[in-house]
């Protein structure tokens, strides 16, 4: 980390090197080539567990209304208001003109097709776990929705977070494709499991507490953490004190299918949208995730 | 069995707080009346209880009960923030919340209508038939219930 420091102080001295270091990277070449033809039938169950909906379209959309991906929405945090864009099929105000690369890198990589920058509230600290055929399937499908017009107002950032180029240090600090925890070897359930969660189901964006830089604190993986946007906390989903220790898989599988706690109260907040994304993947996912969660180490929920 | 008794615990807290003369308290029971039949038809789609008929039956008579009484004990008034969770929406938009009850209690209704005198013959059955009503919970929460 004091590494890491340094560097990021010499970066900030040396404009030259500056602007070497935040240079925005995509995919290799090579590895867009190897993209593969994407399926949309399986590009599907990529946009459910990947949660595309609850930013893209309108807030508390039901049904159908979440294939309207127009943006819109406003993510309040404290580097300032986000508002998220619009990704429908539109060519001109949404990504309807979009390559399955222009989608690898934003989602991989986190650079736009004009090369710049995009920031962490697109959660691609985490989609930089998927799996690139993934991507391909995710691009097949978005194809197949609505046409949305019209364009998102810009973000209404702070000083200085309103420059772009300042994310290339954000990146080389804190983006990595490393699995959050190491499990070892627990069988595919589990494995399953920990791609779902760790790569597109971004779950730990909201239920893993972030360190200084605005990363997530992998020491402290889904141990629960304050909301981002407004008050109140998120919960711990590890087995330790204060999280779903209690919970049995088959109550973990039931919350995701139909948004009940064990003791029979509903869901709230911005787990809503989460829940009904999860009911609409396969059952056999939501047996590994539930898998999973019963897997990771079990934290004790840390102090506010 | 936990779950039937958790239900019955349920039914007796409603009729006690129907005598205290209190609608946050009475609305309350009846809410908590819901979460016991929830969790009852929980345990049988987990697989924790066996179904049979009289359990479909008992958890829809329970949610339609509660459907058909709820909206009556929300008077001007009953809103002290250190006693209910009550949204202000409810009092603000009135109409809203009546479509939301209005709702639930059309489901609930259906569901009645197709678990018939002896109750849904199957767990499949009973599936179909609980789970519109159950949708109700959340979304009516979602808009008219405060988060703690
Ligand atoms: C937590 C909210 C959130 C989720 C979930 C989310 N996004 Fe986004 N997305 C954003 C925000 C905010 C931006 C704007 C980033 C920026 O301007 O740098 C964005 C930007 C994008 C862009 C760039 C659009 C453009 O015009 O340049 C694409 C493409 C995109 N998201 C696709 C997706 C896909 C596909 C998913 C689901 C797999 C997804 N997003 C899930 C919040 C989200
Ligand atoms: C946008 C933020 C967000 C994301 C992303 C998110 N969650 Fe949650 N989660 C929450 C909130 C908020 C709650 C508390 C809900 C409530 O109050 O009813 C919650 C609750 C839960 C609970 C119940 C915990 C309890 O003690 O009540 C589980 C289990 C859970 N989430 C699992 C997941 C999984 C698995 C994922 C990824 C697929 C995920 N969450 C992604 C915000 C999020
Ligand atoms: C038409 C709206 C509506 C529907 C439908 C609804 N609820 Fe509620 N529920 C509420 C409101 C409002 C409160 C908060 C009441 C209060 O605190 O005064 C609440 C509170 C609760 C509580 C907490 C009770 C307490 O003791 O404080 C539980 C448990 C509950 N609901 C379960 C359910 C279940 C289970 C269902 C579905 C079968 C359901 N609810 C359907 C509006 C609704």
């Amino acid at each position: 980390m004091r590494r890491l420091l340094g560097w990021l102080i010499i970066a900030l001295l040396g404009g030259g090197v500056f602007w070497l270091l935040t240079l925005p990277r995509g995919l290799a070449p090579a590895d867009l080539a190897a993209l593969p033809a994407g399926d949309a039938a399986r590009g599907e169950a990529v946009f459910w567990i990947g949660g595309c909906a609850s930013c893209h379209a309108a807030a508390k959309a039901k049904g159908e209304e979440r294939l309207k991906l127009g943006g819109g929405q406003v993510l309040k945090t404290d580097f300032g208001d986000f508002v998220v864009p619009n990704i429908s099929n539109d060519p001109a105000d949404g990504i309807g003109a979009w390559t399955t690369a222009d989608l690898a890198n934003a989602m991989l990589r986190g650079v736009s097709p004009d090369g710049r920058h995009y920031y962490p509230a697109f959660p691609y600290a985490s989609y930089i776990r998927m799996q690139p055929a993934d991507v391909a399937d995710l691009r097949a499908f978005l194809a197949t929705l609505p046409a949305v017009a019209g364009r998102a107002p810009d973000h209404d950032l702070r000083f200085p977070f309103g420059f772009r180029r300042g994310l290339g240090l954000w990146k080389l600090a804190f983006l990595s494709d490393a699995p959050a925890v190491d499990l070892g070897e627990q069988g595919p359930a589990v494995s399953r499991g920990q791609y779902l969660v760790e790569g597109p189901g971004h779950c730990g964006e909201c239920h893993t507490p972030r360190n200084f830089g605005g990363a997530l604190d992998t020491s402290l993986w889904l141990a629960g953490a304050p909301a981002a946007e407004g008050e109140g906390r998120i919960p711990n989903i590890t087995g330790g004190a204060g999280g779903i220790g209690d919970w049995s898989a088959a109550d973990i599988v039931y919350f995701f299918e139909t948004g009940f706690l064990p003791d029979f109260d509903s869901v709230g907040g911005s787990m809503v949208a989460v829940q009904e994304n999860l009911a609409m993947i396969a059952g056999e996912d939501r047996q590994a995730i539930a898998a999973y969660l019963k897997a990771v180490p079990p934290h004790d929920t840390p102090r506010p | 069995m936990r779950g039937l008794a958790i239900l019955l615990g349920g039914l007796t807290l409603t009729t006690a707080a129907f005598a205290a003369d209190d609608p946050i308290a009475v609305r309350q029971a009846l809410m908590d009346n819901n979460g016991a039949a929830a969790a009852l038809a929980g345990a049988v789609m987990k697989d924790e209880l066996a179904y049979s008929p009289v359990i479909g039956k008992a958890v829809i008579e329970a949610l339609s009960a509660t459907a058909h009484a709820y909206g009556s004990f929300f008077p001007e008034g009953s809103n002290d923030p250190a006693r209910t969770h009550a949204s202000p929406k409810i009092w603000e938009d009135p109409a809203a919340f009546q479509a939301a009850l209005d709702k639930y209690s059309a489901d609930a209704a259906a569901a009645r209508q197709a678990s018939g005198k002896d109750g849904p013959a199957d767990k499949a059955a009973f599936a179909a038939a609980v789970q519109p009503v159950l949708g109700n919970c959340k979304s009516c929460h979602e808009d008219f219930r405060l988060q703690d």
